[in-house]
């Protein structure tokens, strides 16, 4: 493992300014604000506008194929929709103020500051609701209006939360986007984790989690010095700010490092997140007139068919998946001949077998999407809102897909290396479960079968 | 046996058993004429799906059941506008030339094969983007090898992880 602040010191450097996320955040939410009014003001035409092809073919390819694989939450660094809200609750952009509003955490914050129930502390909400905004995902992505109401809805929703919750409830809690974002982060290339656990046992303040006078309290109530995984550090780098002992590091690591799934909430959301790969892939770039009726009923107005395909949805990633897995599960411990291992325990640890190939399932998905429709970026930048608007002479640049051709050849690796770094992950973690290696490989033999036959369904829908 | 030598006879194995598998799922037909009419309308085509052999000499006639749309077909240079209620359509080569000359059909040879997919080029509505039809060309020799490809991994997987020691 690398320590990047080590290897490239302005980095450090950079993320310790009071003012950083903002440098960011800023030019990002004035360029957020103008896809909303895009939306909001611009042709209702999907291909035409703005926001939809910013939004769901730019933004959606960056962050599935770039951003959550190499840069874990980075997304989160510079996330323009909580930022309203956090700055209602500090009261500053980059100061911090003095005071302690929340017992123990220092730093003054405005609002009620209540904590979030613990019932729901956990991710199922975030399932839920990334479950019924994929039952619309039809208007989301082709509908610059549907993608306002949703984008601005979140908005709205967390300024409200910042103002009765303490920090990045919303975030930990009930953003959508947020849910995938700390399952496939666990994936990255980066992670930043604390140095040496001796110097945090040696110091009492605890002020990378609890804040200083140099830095808020984490907003996403993680402590860096018992932090095993990437999931749910939104990379703010306020505990870097807080640390005066520089016991943090931002480490360059292999792939698939964190490989620990927490709870039937996280191992729900990896069958949500490879089930919806494998519908978008069929609703969105199949052949099927079927599908695209029923997801588009309001034109089509075939109602009936768009309540079968979100029951059909939802049962697919509630029921149908995670019961298919659970034979499998049931088989590998079987084939083990392991007794003491607990069925329980094996369904939730090797569910992380879903987390390396549901993400590259995912960008497999959006190759095409970029390819194929990556040259209505050229248009778009011209006349963002499709008023006629010809800004950068581009305005005219007619529809032509890149290449083609070799997105055949660019998926089919992809969910290879898919599949590889699954069938390795499930051993490494069940080395961890199984002292005997005979046992482990046998229980391995099912869990191989199960992820080449969903392979398989994906190179059927890509190139069979 | 090292590590290295073991992958590299891995890896071997799995190209091996990916090429098997893609020259095993090859079909030898003898060349034809197939003649198609595909009809375009909000947002798919019908039929979804066509399959012809290499070497076919394949015609295809086009036409809309509702508004204009196009008929991109990857791999081929071609590029069509179909207006609804006209018996004929407008193609172009997009390598060649941007302008349409009027046609009855389209004409061309199955030279290549593997998995083709017609797209809507001029937008026809809110779901334009996700208009697309099949074209394939058999043998679809990547399908074949790709699915070898899979076995090939998931045995060489097995076996490395048995041969490897807690």
């Amino acid at each position: 493992m690398i320590d990047l602040f080590e290897k490239i010191p302005i980095l450090k450097r950079i993320v310790t300014l009071r003012v950083f996320p903002y440098l960011i955040i800023l030019p990002n939410i004035f360029f957020f604000y103008l896809l909303l009014f895009a939306g909001l003001f611009g042709t209702p035409v999907g291909n035409r506008n703005i926001i939809v092809v910013f939004v769901w073919i730019l933004w959606w390819a960056i962050l599935i194929a770039v951003m959550v694989p190499f840069g874990s939450r980075i997304w989160c660094t510079m996330c323009p929709l909580p930022a309203i809200g956090e700055w209602l609750q500090r009261m500053t952009l980059t100061r911090v103020r003095p005071g302690e509003t929340i017992r123990g955490f220092k730093g003054k914050f405005f609002g009620l500051n209540k904590p979030w129930p613990k019932r729901f502390q956990n991710i199922w909400l975030q399932n839920i609701g990334f479950l019924i905004l994929a039952c619309f995902s039809g208007f989301l992505v082709t509908r610059p209006i549907v993608s306002v109401i949703v984008l601005g809805g979140m908005i709205v929703i967390s300024t409200i939360l910042a103002l009765i919750y303490r920090m990045r409830t919303f975030c930990m809690y009930l953003c959508p986007v947020s849910g995938f974002l700390g399952l496939y982060a666990m994936t990255a290339k980066i992670a930043l984790r604390r140095k040496d656990p001796e110097v945090c046992k040696s110091h009492r303040g605890v002020e990378c989690y609890l804040g200083s006078v140099k830095g808020y309290p984490c907003s996403w109530f993680q402590n860096v010095c018992t932090m095993t995984r990437n999931n749910y550090c939104g990379l703010c780098f306020e505990c870097v700010k807080n640390c005066d002992a520089g016991n943090i590091a931002l480490y360059w690591r292999p792939f698939c490092s964190d490989k620990e799934i927490k709870g039937y909430d996280e191992t729900w959301k990896a069958f949500i997140m490879l089930g919806l790969a494998f519908v978008y892939s069929v609703n969105l770039l199949g052949p099927w007139g079927i599908f695209k009726d029923w997801v588009n009923f309001t034109e089509s107005g075939k109602w009936l068919g768009f309540i079968l395909l979100s029951l059909a949805i939802v049962l697919l990633c509630v029921a149908v998946l995670p019961g298919i897995y659970w034979l499998f599960i049931y088989w590998a411990k079987k084939l083990s001949g392991n007794k003491e291992v607990s069925l329980k325990n094996l369904f939730i640890k090797y569910s992380y077998c879903l987390v390396p190939f549901g993400l590259l399932a995912w960008i497999a998905f959006s190759v095409p999407l970029i390819m194929i429709n990556g040259s209505y970026i050229i248009s778009v930048i011209s006349d963002p809102f499709g008023w006629g608007w010809n800004i950068f002479g581009t305005a005219n640049f007619s529809w032509k897909p890149f290449f083609p051709n070799w997105v055949p050849y660019i998926q089919i690796p992809l969910l290879l290396m898919g599949l590889f770094y699954s069938i390795k992950s499930t051993y490494e973690i069940g080395q961890n479960i199984f002292s005997d290696n005979k046992q482990l490989v046998r229980s391995l033999i099912p869990i191989t079968i199960f992820l080449g036959a969903v392979t398989l369904v994906f190179l059927r829908l890509y190139v069979g | 046996m090292s590590k290295k030598i073991l992958i590299f006879f891995l890896l071997l194995f799995v190209a091996t058993v990916g090429l098997i598998a893609g020259f095993w799922g090859v079909k030898k037909a003898k060349p034809q004429e197939r003649n198609f009419t595909i009809e375009a309308r909000q947002y798919a085509y019908s039929p979804e799906r066509i399959v012809v052999n290499r070497g076919d000499k394949v015609t295809i006639k086009l036409s809309s059941k509702d508004v204009t749309h196009g008929f991109y077909l990857e791999g081929h240079d071609i590029d069509a506008k179909i207006r609804a209620q006209y018996p004929h359509f407008w193609l172009r080569h997009p390598s060649q030339s941007d302008e349409y000359e009027q046609v009855d059909e389209i004409n061309f040879v199955a030279k290549k094969s593997g998995k083709f997919r017609y797209r809507c080029s001029i937008t026809c509505g809110t779901f334009h983007p996700f208009m697309q039809g099949e074209l394939i060309v058999e043998p679809n020799f990547l399908y074949p090898a790709s699915v070898g490809l899979v076995i090939g991994l998931s045995f060489a997987c097995l076996f490395y992880f048995y041969r490897k020691e807690t």
